[in-house]
């Protein structure tokens, strides 16, 4: 995503960098990224966990209609991952699609998310890879 | 009580010559000539691309002063891809209310006005900006991700899954509104280029503009084309990775509760539902039970939903997929559709002595999720 606000990245840089989803003190469900309520039963009562980083490929996409600032990095893998106590949607990376595979194990990497042209911002944020043997 | 007693439907297509709102004048235009009276004393106008596209913002009154109704009270509506159903939803309410005794529903979006790449970052904005669509997840990420999991799940194969855009396309072949009026067998699908792999671009809509209108009238004093019996809605849950059950449209299912509380669907012979991406019309079919969870799409392949076949006759317009999905104004196109097949007056594929019939309109992946059920009155 481009075209965000320099105040909206900064906003949301904790839970994007250290991946700090909202537990709900109410139900006990986790949700990333946090939101004000809790989207399962209502509550307006949660405190912050630390999502694990390693988790595991429950479905992806590997999508060919990006918009232009992305066209050079096409074909981009989304992926649905679940992280045990919650699930995200997130980018794939440092995998060729064909050894792609529902349910393997991925890990969580800091990167570069987007690059708003040449003069504006460059967002940073949490993608998975494929977890290393061994 | 609410009627509809006129429709306008201009043919989703690429109109290089024309703006929003001369696209949405057409539409108005028709619709007021159909039921016989210029009179309105309220517009409401929906779409949704447009505020990023042209960009202009509280359109409602620019489109009503631009088609000669200045002076009348307007409303735009915006709910991402639902917003043409929203926007019925909310004429029904101002007539039902007394607010208003003649509406005007304009929907109206230009999504090939802009080259596609920006189209598919506009599209993707659909998605919510601040989980899914924070990556690059293009046109058709998520819903891609959803149709590999419901193969994953429901050990079912891509070719059985074709088989939904081969019947689109055949239905909208009669359908002079249809942006894709030829056949397509369901193996080209699957030869087709890739969009959100495993979707194709045959699984998806084509980027078209429209504009559809209605007038809705609490008590018509000229014969209408059908009843809006209920409409109903639910928002959803932001991204499918919240839900437990992915493969299940949380919204479309309270959305429908809600309806059959509202009202008595007597009989169901005709859906149009919203079938952006193949997978989401076979997770709406299941959704609403018309189909078993994992069966759909086998269904569909047997012909289960087309003329003749056991259920319902689905998307006998071609649904997203052929007529188009000008995204605004597509939930207007849907009731405007369903109204004439129940009068027996669709100029394209007619169900023959439709009762009644649903529309099913959603945004994204079920971020909101409205329904409505039409009553025949012929």
């Amino acid at each position: 995503m481009t075209g965000w606000s320099p105040a909206r990245v900064w906003r949301s840089r904790i839970h994007r960098y250290r991946l700090i989803a909202a537990r709900c003190t109410s139900c006990g469900r986790a949700h990333y990224p946090p939101s004000n309520a809790c989207p399962y039963c209502g509550s307006r009562s949660l405190d912050n966990v630390e999502l694990p980083r390693v988790g595991r490929l429950l479905s992806y996409s590997v999508v060919y209609t990006t918009p232009f600032e992305d066209k050079s990095r096409a074909p981009i893998v989304i992926g649905l991952i679940d992280l045990g106590v919650a699930k995200l949607i997130a980018e794939v990376v440092d995998v060729t699609p064909e050894d792609l595979e529902v349910g393997v194990s991925v890990e969580a990497v800091f990167r570069r998310v987007s690059v708003d042209g040449s003069t504006g911002l460059i967002v940073y944020g949490v993608k998975f890879r494929p977890r290393r043997e061994g | 009580m609410a009627y509809i007693t006129g429709v306008g439907l201009v043919n989703v297509d690429r109109h290089y010559d024309k703006g929003i709102r001369g696209l949405a004048f057409e539409a108005a235009s028709k619709a007021l000539d159909s039921s016989m009276s210029s009179e309105v004393d309220f517009i409401v106008v929906a779409s949704s691309l447009s505020y990023l596209q042209e960009p202009q913002l509280d359109l409602a009154s620019y489109i009503a002063s631009s088609i000669g109704l200045r002076g009348a009270r307007s409303i735009a509506v915006e709910s991402g891809e639902a917003s043409g159903l929203a926007a019925v939803m909310t004429a029904k309410t101002l007539v039902e209310s007394g607010v208003a005794s003649r509406v005007l529903v304009v929907g109206v979006d230009k999504v090939s006005d802009h080259p596609s790449w920006r189209a598919y970052k506009h599209l993707s904005m659909l998605y919510d900006t601040e989980s899914d669509a924070f990556y690059s997840i293009g046109l058709g990420g998520v819903a891609g991700l959803l149709m590999r999991l419901y193969m994953h799940v429901y050990k079912v194969d891509r070719l059985t899954l074709a088989y939904w855009p081969a019947l689109m396309h055949s239905n909208a072949k009669k359908n002079p509104y249809a942006m894709l009026r030829f056949s397509i067998t369901p193996e080209k699908v699957l030869e087709a280029p890739p969009v959100a792999e495993p979707l194709t671009l045959l699984d998806t809509f084509p980027l078209g503009d429209g504009a559809a209108a209605l007038v809705v009238e609490g008590s018509p004093s000229r014969g209408a084309l059908a009843e809006i019996a209920a409409v109903e809605s639910a928002t959803g849950y932001q991204s499918v990775a919240l839900s437990d059950d992915p493969l299940k449209i949380e919204s479309l299912e309270v959305a429908y509760m809600r309806l059959v509380e509202r009202t008595t669907l007597e009989s169901i012979d005709v859906v149009e539902l919203h079938d952006s991406f193949t997978i989401m019309g076979v997770l709406e079919l299941e959704t609403l039970r018309l189909a078993e969870r994992g069966k759909a799409a086998e269904a569909v392949a047997q012909g289960y939903f087309s003329v003749g076949g056991g259920g319902p006759v689905v998307n006998p317009s071609g649904g997203l997929k052929a007529r188009g999905h000008p995204i605004g104004a597509t939930g207007v196109y849907q009731v405007a559709e369903v109204a004439l097949q129940l009068a027996g007056e669709f100029p394209g594929l007619q169900v023959e002595g439709a009762k009644g019939g649903l529309v099913v309109s959603l945004n994204a992946a079920g971020s909101s999720s409205y329904i409505a059920y039409l009553r025949s009155v012929r």
